[in-house]
């Protein structure tokens, strides 16, 4: 009788949770949906102000959809500045970052992770006790030493220092593990020297762990603002987010337009390099937190 | 003769055989190497620098003479250090536990049975992220502009009137963390989702059985299992917060550096308008080792409670 009962109550609970279920599946997406609604809502706003005619963002009442189709402010937007030649600036920063770290980082992460040699624990850990210190602890003798040097607004000024990179030697070193021994070994045989196994074996079969950190490597040099603005000086070194500011803060009259415009502009790059190696990128960023 | 021609061969292979050892020894400090040459030249000899650097007094490009520890001095009794200090603080308040929370949360209800929708979903939360900080401080810029913002004109709807967010000192924090939440969240929510892989399930089947619910599940299950994963992503970003510079800057825009009363100041924006606007060097170079030193100290408090949390 107990027994009976029991199952019962077993069975009415299981059947309050089907109903549970459901209501809680709707609520999931709910969720879902609204959160993704407010972070697709900036990216709308940053479309729909960038074709609105100046004039329209002064009315009284503004719209929340695009009535007409202007490309003003993307005219006004070269107009008042070398944004063309700050995408390009930027562009070049970012490429040359990632083929040098990306270079450097993989070949002494092959290193760490395949080779034997003296000092090579205190070697790695002087690699991740770089990480503690901040950056902005070199800004000013940076600055200092790129004036004495004479690098000052140019290129090799941000581009030189990123090459240690520490994070990018770690990563690398915890994927090039995952490189089968025997691999290694039979080349070895076979005479090759370090670097052709490090440019024929281990640089494919680590392609993927390549893919996630250029992404780092250029959303990272791509976001900088700070040594830019510090270390260029002249227009037509400016990269697009120094324009961006200077648009921004144009003096007299804020122009919203304009600056959705070039915001749409200088996103294109990262959206189109993400969609391209999105998975990748995702994937690599767990294993890179998982190890 | 023969002893010659005989000799030389051997001669030669001894001298290759020495090579090839100097080779296999010197390879992988060439290959490690280059690391350390920048590193030193960029990285610590301008931080050993740094702190000299800060016991002086600059004028321009030259050193001014000894201060010792003048500029440490200064700069604990300069009321726009701790303006900087408190706006940072309570930015750090703002964001860093609630996107810990919010990543963590987005991660438990991407982790049910979504099929496909879950890479949709996941792509739009991750999206903000690969958004330039600039391009996320303008965009914020707009959305709460006081005059054409779409924030005011949705606030119109139910009869509120018109903030002005980025020139009202006690609403432009909460302007900063709002865009730091968008832009972040879905960084830590990859990170959160990678640890959840790692919980066994056994457990959220004991807990289903014991006829645990959705809440407590995951009070008492998630949270704690992912401690450390929680630990990590509130060092990482207290670091972040430490080091904000560019949403900020765009923010409250660069005239005055801050914004209205310096009410959008942070650590970053203050350590910049020292060293680059004043041209403060000393100065600024003091600011930035006092930074690290908070940094520091955060983060080995966080992992001493992380320590302590798992136990």
């Amino acid at each position: 009788m107990e027994q009976l009962v029991s199952t019962a109550r077993r069975t009415s609970r299981s059947r309050e949770g089907v109903r549970n279920l459901k209501w809680s599946r709707v609520g999931l997406y709910f969720v879902l949906i609204v959160v993704g609604s407010a972070f697709l809502l900036p990216f709308y706003w940053m479309v729909v102000s960038s074709i609105r005619p100046q004039a329209q963002f002064y009315q009284a009442s503004i719209s929340l959809w695009p009535h007409s189709f202007s490309l003003e402010n993307f005219r006004n937007l070269f107009k008042q500045s070398l944004f063309g030649r700050g995408l390009f600036n930027s562009l070049l920063l970012a490429v040359a970052a990632v083929v040098l770290q990306v270079f450097f980082s993989s070949l002494a992460g092959y290193a760490f992770a395949k080779m034997r040699f003296r000092g090579q624990q205190a070697l790695f850990i002087g690699v991740l006790a770089t990480l503690m210190l901040p950056g902005s602890v070199q800004l000013v003798p940076n600055f200092l030493v790129m004036a004495r040097i004479h690098w000052i607004n140019t290129y090799w000024s941000l581009i030189v220092p990123g090459i240690a990179n520490a994070f990018g030697i770690f990563w690398m070193r915890q994927y090039c593990r995952s490189v089968p021994d025997e691999l290694l070994d039979a080349a070895r045989v076979d005479g090759a020297n370090e670097f052709t196994i490090y440019w024929r074996i281990v640089l494919p079969a680590i392609q993927p762990a390549l893919a996630s950190l250029s992404i780092f490597i250029f959303l990272t040099s791509w976001n900088d603002l700070l040594r830019p603005l510090v270390f260029l000086r002249s227009r037509d070194m400016f990269t697009s987010e120094i324009w961006l500011t200077i648009v921004g803060q144009n003096g007299h009259l804020p122009q919203p337009g304009v600056v959705m415009a070039g915001s749409v502009l200088a996103s294109i790059p990262c959206i189109m390099l993400f969609a391209t190696l999105q998975r990748r990128f995702i994937a690599g960023l767990t294993a890179g937190s998982l190890k | 003769m023969s002893l010659a021609t005989e000799t030389a061969p051997i001669q030669a292979a001894t001298s290759r055989r020495r090579l090839s050892r100097w080779r296999t020894t010197a390879v992988p400090y060439l290959f490690v190497s280059p690391f350390y040459v920048i590193f030193l030249l960029f990285g610590l000899l301008p931080a050993i620098f740094s702190l000299v650097v800060s016991l002086y007094n600059w004028h321009g490009l030259t050193f001014g003479g000894f201060s010792g520890l003048q500029n440490y001095k200064i700069l604990f009794q300069d009321p726009d250090f701790y303006t900087a200090l408190k706006n940072t603080a309570y930015i750090w308040i703002g964001s860093v536990p609630t996107m810990a929370f919010l990543a963590l949360v987005l991660a438990v209800l991407l982790n049910n049975k979504l099929g496909r929708l879950r890479g949709v979903f996941r792509t739009i939360y991750f999206l903000p992220v690969v958004t330039s900080l600039v391009v996320t401080g303008l965009i914020f810029s707009q959305l709460f502009s006081g005059s054409y913002g779409l924030i005011n004109h949705m606030l119109s709807w139910i009869h509120v009137a018109p903030i002005n967010w980025l020139t009202t000192p006690h609403w432009m924090p909460l302007t900063l963390i709002l865009a730091l939440l968008w832009r972040w969240t879905g960084n830590d929510m990859v990170i959160m989702l990678a640890g959840l892989q790692s919980i066994p399930g056994e457990l959220y089947e004991a807990a289903e059985v014991d006829g645990a619910s959705k809440v407590q599940t995951f009070w008492r299950i998630t949270v704690p299992m992912m401690a450390p994963m929680i630990v990590f992503d509130l060092i990482i970003s207290t670091i972040g917060t430490f080091n904000l510079f560019a949403e900020p800057y765009v923010l409250f825009g660069a005239r005055p550096i801050g914004g209205v009363n310096g009410a959008g100041m942070v650590m970053g924006t203050f350590l910049y308008q020292q060293g680059f606007v004043y041209f403060k060097f000393g100065y600024s170079a003091a600011i930035a080792w006092v930074i690290a030193l908070i940094i520091f100290a955060l983060s080995m408090v966080q992992l001493r409670i992380g320590n302590r949390w798992n136990n």
